[in-house]
């Protein structure tokens, strides 16, 4: 089976050791997400369907999987070298958006306007700073002390604290869950992450009370906890979500029938609410889906993870892991009433330019990391 | 190995935490879309609760008699259901199909439209799915008739009554009362927690009396719940919320004297326009713009207000489009929008003469002790020389290099002797024990270089040069203040009001009103009751706001008031031609004459003024820009205004429609009487 992939039958080859599922569970999922996208963007008109975010995302999508193919060619041991400019490149560009040279969508300064496209560096900057902690934390062999540790999270710190500049709650959390994810594997002492944990418990419990945050943003995490508190605003949007997940029951009204898709109820349902699409038009049965070819992703990685050659490769499928673990979530949670509203796509199935490439460009590495484990 | 262990455990654990983050939404899906599906899809049949907002009507505003000013008046606006254009014209087609047949049908009503303008409306993000887009405005009864004949072919288009602001006297009083318009975004945040609740398309006070008494005037919305079904349909309608309309706003501008002030002004510059300026130009004077204010002096009422030139406030009601907004605001055409009587800043001239020689007496440089008293004549030759001058200008002179003789300070005043005040202004730069500054001192006290609180926004503060003052200007912006140092000249110049000095017309105004009651000065009122329209109860009362008592005994006032008292009827005094005829044995005037240069333009002529002056009753100012001698220009208006109201032959002020003379539709509001027996009159007046 495995030799059909490999012409030259060599099983020295980083061909031969490529593992199929991590590629076939996201190109499912981008198939899922082109559906759904379609499905709530074309219309309500039949004699004139619009198809502008379709075509938009094949785009994506088809750029997305040449990314993935280079990012698996060139070995990962490079990035290495190469970690501390990709970092700095990033966080440039995070800089760059806060000024005038970045606009600002839905209140968060966080879009450069490339053309009829918009990129988005915090979605970049994810994977750069996966790779220089990697980098960085494989250096020590599991044994993070506390100076160490702190130097990380000075790493982490700084896009986080450019990130809740323009702001962007969910981005940032993202960041919290990749952090975690790797101390936790690269070998941080338990009771530092018990400490992290607390004092990241207290941050949001003092972001919650102060004027950091943007009001809506507060009035989201506040209305997640009492969601009768704002008919109108953020406890109305996921009230409509989960109607519309509820209203799919078990085989879904039928792709291009959701009676809560159609209405306009639900915002944003082409990037952050998705999956109330998905929930809607294709029941559980297509929600099981979804999750499922997650959770098949999510394996593969974790084993890639598990039989990589290095540290560093183990910490990057960790970070990677975490990352798509979190969003989708976060993003599947938030519609189904039990996390809070925040903007996070759904890694794949989400319409975004920035989004699709950053997810597959993952995938992309982790083949990588899989492919070389005898190198 | 240690760490290999260490990594493979820390990363099984890592699988737990996955795995059950993948059981929590598995099972919490589970729960949504199979447990409870049926409860999910009753919901998504009949899920909404819609508020729809009623618009409360917006209080209207009166005059001190309770004449009406602004009222409301409704107008006929088709409109198109958003849903239905959302649910049936789903097309761009049937969208161009319906906006043509409209557009026809309201051109030929009389309602020029083009289709392309409804279709744009059609098709405009901005609108809600419930809304009802407003495609064309003021629309007849007739064509409302002919379209509900028609209705099975304009499904979705409906007409609705909507109120709109109506002006009974036109373009009068447009700076005072001001406008409204459609609330922006920053005004809709800064009233976020208003218990008046505003909806993004609302309308809001953007001017004058409608902005400053915004909370007021402004009613609140009720509203219309409504249970709608996932695809717009209305299931059930809910509770209705009456709206509770805004107060009514009882002005103290009194519209005759107001609309006569407007004319007077107009005629006063037309008159100027037809006079050569001989000192300056060369040519016809240009007389652009001016102002004329009338104060009551006791508490400072407000009881007109004229500012030319103007604007016509009824542009603002169907919604006023950029280029006209622009033409309004634009310098280089005399800036309509502005109120020059609050915004304008002048140099008062010699209308400030009797405020140097209040701060004379009182910081006792004309006193028994003092330089001179007030009956010691000084020499005016016409020109004053600056003693130890080296260098620069030392010779002051009067207007004309006119030489008065021997003048005592009441003369100073009536003939307007620059040489006597700049011997003054040497006084308080020289004169032992007198501090410089107590010049600058006394004019602040009178309320000159503060706002003086009126409340109508966009109020100027004006400025009164001290030498402080110009030291920070210079400071703060070397290039355009080249000199920082204070000289002798400066104090000369200020204690005749000239140079840098900036007052506002209503300061001038209210201060004469100082003069005028005895030593009070007060914040300017414009609004004197808060009525509510329903049981036309007076809800709140508008009370004089004293700001200051100024020491003005009879020793202070009188020489003042005399020399004041001499400018309309002495031989020398400045505005003796323009008061020629005036009836001053019954109506006796106190008034003072100023002209003030402008480098590079005409004169500016002023003329303030109170009457009867043993117990004034009102306080005008008049201030003509680039118009020529305050004694040949604005004596003149301010002289046919006082002579109405001697002769009690104030015009009356007629509506466009006379129903609005025929009665006040609510009676003057007065202390002493109960709001019962006005509500008697009211219905006798009713009757009539």
């Amino acid at each position: 089976m495995a030799r059909t992939l490999n012409p030259r039958n060599d099983p020295n080859a980083p061909w031969y050791h490529l593992d199929p599922l991590v590629v076939i569970a996201p190109f499912g999922l981008a198939i899922v997400g082109l559906a759904a996208i379609y499905s709530t963007t074309r219309g309500t008109d039949p004699e004139a369907y619009r198809t502008f975010y379709l075509e938009r995302q094949l785009v994506f999508v088809v750029l997305g999987v040449g990314v993935m193919v280079a990012a698996a060619v060139i070995d990962y041991q490079k990035l290495r070298a190469l970690a501390p400019a990709l970092y700095a490149l990033g966080i440039l560009s995070l800089v760059a958006v806060l000024s005038p040279l970045g606009s600002n969508v839905n209140g968060a300064q966080a879009w450069f306007n490339v053309g009829p496209f918009g990129l988005q560096p915090s979605e970049f900057m994810k994977l750069a700073v996966i790779v220089l902690l990697a980098s960085y934390l494989s250096r020590f062999e599991g044994h993070l002390g506390l100076g160490r540790l702190v130097i990380a999270l000075i790493v982490a710190a700084i896009p986080m604290g450019l990130i809740a500049m323009q702001p962007d709650v969910g981005t940032l959390l993202v960041f919290v869950a990749i952090v975690m994810g790797m101390f936790l594997v690269g070998g941080a002492q338990f009771r530092h992450i018990v400490a992290l944990t607390l004092l990241g418990v207290g941050l949001v419990a003092f972001m919650v009370n102060s004027p950091v945050l943007e009001e809506y943003q507060r009035d989201r995490l506040t209305t997640f906890i009492n969601p009768d508190l704002d008919a109108e605003g953020a406890g109305f949007n996921q009230e409509q979500a989960q109607i519309a997940i509820g209203n799919g029951g078990l085989t879904g009204q039928g792709y291009g029938e959701g009676d809560q898709t159609r209405s306009g109820l639900v915002p944003e349902q082409e990037t952050d609410f998705i999956f109330t699409v998905v929930g809607e038009e294709l029941g559980f049965v297509g929600s099981s889906l979804v999750l499922g070819l997650f959770a098949l992703l999510i394996w593969r990685v974790w084993r890639a993870a598990q039989l990589a050659k290095d540290q560093f490769g183990t910490l990057l499928c960790v970070g990677i892991a975490t990352m798509i673990v979190f969003q989708m979530f976060e993003s599947i949670g938030m519609t189904a009433g039990i996390m809070p509203v925040t903007g996070i796509p759904l890694p794949f199935i989400s319409y975004g330019g920035s989004s699709s490439l950053v997810s597959f460009m993952s995938v992309g590495l982790v083949l990588n990391v899989r492919m070389r484990r005898w190198q | 190995m240690a760490v290999q262990d260490s990594q493979r455990f820390r990363l099984n654990l890592l699988g737990i935490v996955v795995l059950s983050l993948f059981a929590a939404l598995f099972a919490r899906l589970y729960y949504l879309q199979v447990l409870t599906e049926a409860e999910f899809q009753e919901a998504a049949r009949t899920n909404v609760e819609r508020v729809i907002p009623i618009q409360a009507p917006r209080g209207r505003i009166l005059d001190t008699e309770g004449r009406v000013l602004v009222d409301n008046q409704t107008t006929l606006v088709v409109t198109v259901d958003a849903f239905v254009v959302r649910d049936q014209l789903t097309s761009p087609e049937l969208r161009q199909d319906l906006s043509l047949r409209l557009a026809r049908a309201l051109s030929e009503s009389g309602r020029l439209t083009k289709a392309a303008d409804i279709r744009a409306e059609l098709e405009d993000s901005k609108y809600g799915p419930f809304d009802k887009i407003p495609v064309a405005e003021g629309v007849t009864q007739e064509f409302k008739v002919w379209l509900l004949e028609r209705q099975a072919d304009f499904t979705g288009v409906e007409i609705q009554p909507v109120t709109v602001r109506y002006y009974p006297y036109g373009v009068a009083a447009a700076h005072v009362l001001g406008y409204i318009g459609p609330i922006n975004e920053s005004e809709l945040e800064l009233r976020a927690s208003s218990l008046k609740a505003y909806q993004p398309f609302d309308d809001i006070g953007k001017a004058g009396v409608e902005l400053a008494f915004e909370d007021v005037l402004r009613g609140v919305p009720g509203n219309q719940r409504l249970v709608v079904d996932a695809r717009g349909n209305i299931v059930e309608y809910g509770e209705v919320t009456s709206p509770e309309p805004g107060n009514d706003i009882q002005l103290t501008i009194d519209i005759d004297l107001q609309v006569m002030a407007e004319q007077e002004l107009v005629a006063g510059l037309e008159r100027a326009r037809l006079e050569i300026d001989s000192n300056g130009t060369g040519d016809f004077f240009n007389a652009p713009a001016g102002v004329t204010v009338i104060l009551d002096p006791d508490g400072s009422a407000v009881l007109a207000m004229a500012s030319y030139p103007s604007y016509d406030p009824r542009d603002f009601v169907e919604g006023i489009s950029a280029e006209q907004f622009e033409v309004l605001v634009d310098e280089s055409a005399g800036a309509p929008l502005n109120n020059r009587a609050i915004q304008g800043l002048y140099a008062p001239g010699s209308t400030f003469k009797p405020f140097t020689a209040y701060a004379a007496m009182n910081a006792g440089l004309i006193s028994d002790r003092g330089a001179l008293t007030q009956f010691s004549p000084l020499n005016d030759p016409g020109f004053f020389v600056l003693p130890g001058c080296d260098g620069g200008k030392c010779e002051f002179q009067n207007a004309n290099r006119t030489p008065y003789g021997p003048v005592d300070l009441r003369a100073a005043i009536t003939v307007s002797s620059d040489v006597y005040f700049y011997q003054l202004a040497w006084f308080f730069e020289s004169f032992a024990g007198v501090r410089r500054e107590s010049l600058q001192e006394g004019a602040e006290a009178f309320g000159f270089g503060t706002r003086t609180g009126v409340p109508l926004a966009y109020e100027a503060d004006g400025l009164i040069p001290t030498p402080s003052l110009k030291e920070q200007r210079h400071e703060d912006f070397p290039e355009a203040f080249p000199e920082g140092r204070w000289f002798a000249g400066d104090t000369l110049n200020t204690a005749i009001g000239q140079g840098d000095m900036g007052v506002t017309p209503l300061q001038i105004a209210n201060a004469y009103a100082v003069f005028a009651n005895g030593g009070s000065l007060y914040s300017p009122s414009i609004a004197k009751a808060s009525i509510n329209p329903g049981t036309l109860q007076v809800e709140l009362d508008y009370e004089p706001r004293l700001l200051n008592r100024l020491y003005m005994p009879a020793a202070v006032r009188d020489p003042i008031i005399d020399g004041l008292k001499g400018v309309p009827i002495d031989d020398r005094g400045t505005a003796r031609e323009a008061f020629e005829t005036f009836p001053n044995a019954q109506y006796p005037i106190a008034g003072k004459t100023g002209t003030s240069e402008k480098t590079g333009k005409s004169d500016f002529a002023l003329f303030a003024a109170f009457g009867p002056a043993d117990d004034p009753d009102y306080v005008i100012v008049t201030v003509l820009e680039e118009a020529g001698f305050g004694g040949e220009v604005a004596a003149p208006v301010v002289k046919q205004l006082f002579e109405a109201i001697a002769l009690d032959a104030v015009p009356t002020a007629v509506p466009e429609d006379l129903d609005y003379l025929r009665q006040p539709n609510v009676l003057p509001v007065s202390s002493d009487e109960d709001p019962a027996t006005d509500q008697q009159a009211l219905a006798v007046d009713q009757e009539n």
